[in-house]
């Protein structure tokens, strides 16, 4: 099966990663793997996934961004997931999952916003 | 008349996506609105999964149907797997065996408008549910 590829972008101390295909599990799984490798390798304060393009999240996908936010959290990384669509956020808490813990924000732009707030309390926080 | 309908095998994660695009394009092309779509597609990965899951291998038929004046989509998942032995037990939230979050078959009953069980253990699982275009 393919690797998947989907290009985790650093952008200063960032982070960024727009998915843009409909994920098989095992790709899924790969892309979890690739962006807390890509943490480590990068020393990243912080992630933003953007989903966007995704017209579907179904449970599988939804535990994975769940798992790649606790994940990065314990490796002292903030992970936002901006641009879920209407469509998607609906059916998402239909299906009873609300993605507790996991920041989100509306945009990418308002997702970079909320990093740079967050990961800027955090270093005075521990100055 | 012959109502549309296509039948899916399910064998490995590719084909639940395969089944979720399958249905989520007949939905569309039946005028089903952007949130049932994504209602119905995920529904179908949802249930498509647990074949995948616990079964190995099954089939999911997705079909056009009609009840007087209103028109559906259907989704029969059918295996021939190890069966359900507790249905209202699955049916809770939260309750699950292995690798999802639990939200699987009670998620996949709220998405759709109707939604039956058959199971009998040592041979299989059929489950078949449906959407209604509204008017």
């Amino acid at each position: 099966m393919d690797i998947v590829n989907i290009p985790i972008l650093k952008l200063e101390n960032f982070l960024i990663a727009s998915v843009q295909v409909a994920l098989y599990d095992m790709q899924a799984i790969q892309f979890k793997d690739a962006v807390l490798q890509k943490i480590y390798e990068t020393k990243a304060k912080g992630v933003i996934i953007d989903l966007t393009a995704m017209d579907v999240l179904d449970s599988f996908v939804g535990r994975l961004i769940s798992d790649i936010a606790a994940m990065a959290r314990l490796m002292g990384t903030t992970v936002v997931i901006t641009g879920l669509q209407p469509a998607v956020a609906i059916t998402l808490v239909e299906l009873g999952l609300e993605l507790p813990g996991v920041t989100t924000a509306l945009n990418l732009e308002k997702g970079i916003a909320k990093l740079r707030l967050i990961t800027e309390n955090n270093a005075d926080g521990n100055a | 008349m012959a109502m549309p309908n296509k039948v899916i095998t399910i064998q490995s994660d590719l084909d639940i996506v395969a089944a979720r695009m399958a249905a989520r394009d007949m939905a569309k092309s039946m005028g089903f609105g952007a949130i049932d779509q994504a209602r119905i597609a995920t529904a179908i990965s949802e249930l498509a999964r647990n074949i995948y899951l616990y079964a190995g291998e099954g089939t999911v038929t997705v079909s056009e149907i009609q009840q007087g004046l209103r028109k559906g989509l259907q989704v029969v998942c059918e295996d021939q797997g190890p069966g359900i032995e507790d249905i209202s037990l699955v049916m809770q939230d939260g309750y699950t065996t292995s690798k999802g979050m639990g939200m699987g078959m009670p998620g996949a009953k709220r998405l759709m408008d109707e939604f039956e069980i058959e199971s009998i253990v040592g041979e299989g699982t059929k489950i078949t549910c449906r959407k209604w275009k509204r008017p």
